[in-house]
């Protein structure tokens, strides 16, 4: 049943050290300090306070988006909506700005609506057992649209960030504190996933949905709940977001739409060897991000960019493939 | 479940045709200009484009796969176009290039997918993803319009072919050689077979893989084919050309298989017909383009739900409890079929 990456039986460990399996384990942080490395020496701009400063900032802000995708293609299923939820949620912020409304009201109204697209993409494809993919292009296609509907189809600038911005914009030392959050964020994701029996859950339905119904997991509710959790993270990032450009923009999701699979993919080889994982995601939205400084900051242009992100996305998939490989069936 | 399956093809025909007469009912009430030729014309065309796109589409969906890379693949071939067009190279070589992207592109994902092994979905988010980085090379992502009144490009859009406008005509000439591949040859029937179960098709002799790739490079090459209609229809190639293919071409291979219980070439024509015909209306209503995706999208969501055998399951078991005797006549006919 799993939609993106077919699942497969670990290999049983041996013994000796296995250097292939050793750098997909830990390649991804390698490259992450190469690059980081690389980018510094080559422009030194790269490494001052206030840059790395803005690496966070953006790099948190995704890293919010992604965390209930991480889980859902670690379930074995898909949502390919999240990035037009978060879209919606810049929208829904910037409209209600505009007229008049004070930020609290705002945000819980962008989040409320985050949580009700969750919930249809879990009412679809978890209750309902709807084809995940298709399902979540067309909620995506719906959240979008509106977005664009409510802006009439262009972005709305406003000028208060309220808290939100207070919060998006405080520091301690250089680290923003939207960063140490996002850091508790995910040490609590971290413990939920590897010490809880939710955690093991998640895994455990990528492998094999019907044996873990047969033992007795609602598994269907389950997945309710990360799609669900992952509506609401994405609207919570479309705040942020909002508060980060001043603006509402309709159509900001879809550059967050490869970097959201690339983030959870490549992520998904650290560690766990191709599960996604939320260290992993953690560290590939910190690749991403300073990939996108560093680009700016040597001057490639956006579809240079985009094809050195959509390279690194199939040769991080192949890696995974390729090392899982002699396990899978020689179809 | 059963029950519907084994409905016989005329009546899912007439739901069809009943489905489309009150879209057009509806239409026609609220705006006069609905079912006047020209605006039947301007449907039509703007099915074509549609229509080619999810005919590629639909041989990647029976072999049960998907391809999310033929809207950045669309918008690399119109580019080529643009620019071998632009360069004087005329329309025959424009096409040809374009169509040649975009089987390459298929070929690429075919491989990657089939022979390599990689997952489907995140393979052709990646090559899509490559393909857009790459249009953007011809002209720095401007929007290509140069030489072509000159070369003829727009005559594609305006000429006619055995009565019918050229984009309809090309429709109608790839769908029949489609039809003809998955409904009357063996090859149709080793690419149901691929979709269907591989393993036993693997064991029936037939080489799954290259279908897999077939279908991909169809879709791909069929894409841009799509695409070069609209080029043509808009007089200008630009990168985000293909962007607005991905959902109408999911929408109406799903449309078309929830009507007609299994994707096919006449499911699809008919699930574009019925997209069509419902996004000119509110067009001509002069609904804003932006609400055109949640359209798409809602139809999509209904259709899918709507003809989900485990839905309707759900929907019996909510039905009020029958007579004993109402219920042992129905299990009994369960029984038979």
């Amino acid at each position: 049943m799993s939609a993106v990456l077919s699942s497969t039986a670990s290999r049983p460990p041996r013994g000796g050290f296995d250097a292939r399996r050793f750098l997909v384990r830990y390649g991804l942080f390698f490259l992450l300090v190469a690059l980081v490395v690389a980018f510094s020496w080559m422009r030194p701009s790269f490494a001052s306070a206030a840059n790395i400063n803005d690496i966070l900032r953006t790099a948190s802000i995704s890293a919010i988006m992604f965390l209930g995708l991480t889980w859902i293609i670690a379930a074995g299923e898909i949502d390919v909506s999240f990035m037009s939820v978060a879209a919606l949620g810049t929208m829904i912020v910037a409209g209600l700005i505009q007229t008049g409304a004070g930020w609290p009201l705002a945000s819980a109204v962008a989040v409320f609506f985050g949580l009700v697209f969750g919930c249809l993409n879990g009412l679809l494809v978890a209750v309902m057992r709807l084809p995940a993919l298709v399902i979540t292009i067309a909620t995506g296609g719906l959240a979008g649209s509106i977005a664009a509907a409510i802006g009439k189809g262009t972005s709305i600038p406003f000028n208060s960030v309220g808290f939100v911005g207070i919060v998006l914009n405080a520091n301690v030392d250089i680290v923003p504190v939207l960063a140490i959050l996002v850091i508790a964020l995910y040490g609590l994701a971290l413990v939920l996933q590897d010490r809880t029996t939710f955690g093991h859950y998640i895994y455990a339905m990528e492998q094999n949905r019907e044996a873990v119904v047969e033992a007795g997991v609602p598994a269907s509710r389950l997945l309710f709940l990360l799609y669900g959790l992952s509506g609401v993270l994405s609207a919570v990032a479309g705040v942020f977001l909002a508060a980060d450009l001043s603006s509402g923009q309709p159509y900001i999701g879809a550059s967050y739409f490869i970097d959201g699979l690339t983030a959870v993919l490549l992520g998904g080889m650290a560690l766990k060897m191709g599960k996604p994982n939320v260290i992993g995601t953690l560290v590939g939205v910190l690749l991403l991000a300073s990939l996108l400084s560093g680009a700016a900051l040597l001057g490639w242009t956006d579809s240079q960019r985009q094809i050195v992100r959509a390279a690194l996305l199939i040769t991080g998939v192949a890696l995974v493939v390729w090392t899982r490989r002699k396990t899978r069936a020689q179809l | 479940m059963k029950t519907l399956a084994k409905n016989p093809i005329y009546l899912r025909i007439l739901a069809f045709v009943v489905l489309l007469a009150v879209v057009a009912a509806i239409f026609q009430s609220l705006t006069p200009a609905y079912l006047s030729s020209n605006n039947i014309h301007a449907l039509l065309r703007h099915m074509a484009v549609q229509g080619l796109a999810a005919l590629g589409l639909t041989f990647v969906i029976v072999v049960r796969q998907f391809d999310l890379s033929f809207p950045g693949v669309a918008s690399l071939g119109a580019m080529t176009l643009g620019w071998l067009i632009a360069s004087n190279f005329g329309v025959g070589a424009g096409i040809a290039g374009a169509v040649a992207v975009g089987l390459a592109c298929g070929l690429v994902n075919g491989i990657a997918v089939s022979y390599l092994r990689l997952p489907d979905i995140v393979a052709t988010i990646a090559t899509g993803g490559l393909a857009i980085g790459l249009s953007y090379f011809y002209s720095n992502g401007t929007s290509i319009s140069k030489n072509f009144f000159k070369s003829g490009i727009l005559d594609l859009n305006d000429a006619k072919y055995f009565g019918l406008d050229a984009p309809v005509a090309i429709l109608a000439l790839t769908a029949a050689i489609a039809a003809l591949i998955l409904h009357g040859s063996r090859f149709g029937r080793a690419f149901y077979a691929t979709g269907e179960n591989r393993v036993s098709a693997v064991y029936s002799g037939i080489r799954v893989k290259a279908y897999v790739l077939a279908a991909f490079a169809i879709c791909g090459a069929l894409s841009c084919l799509a695409i070069t209609l609209l080029v043509a229809s808009s007089g200008a190639a630009n990168v985000t050309a293909g962007s607005q293919l991905l959902m109408p071409a999911y929408a109406a291979v799903y449309l078309g298989a929830a009507l007609f219980g299994a994707a096919s070439v006449p499911a699809t024509i008919a699930g574009t017909l019925l997209m069509s015909a419902m996004l000119n209306g509110f067009t001509l209503m002069a609904v804003p383009y932006f609400y055109s995706d949640a359209i798409v999208s809602t139809v999509l969501i209904v259709a899918i739900a709507a003809f989900d055998p485990k839905v309707s399951a759900a929907l019996k078991r909510l039905r009020p409890a029958r007579s004993p005797k109402a219920l042992a006549s129905t299990s009994l006919r369960e029984v038979r079929s």
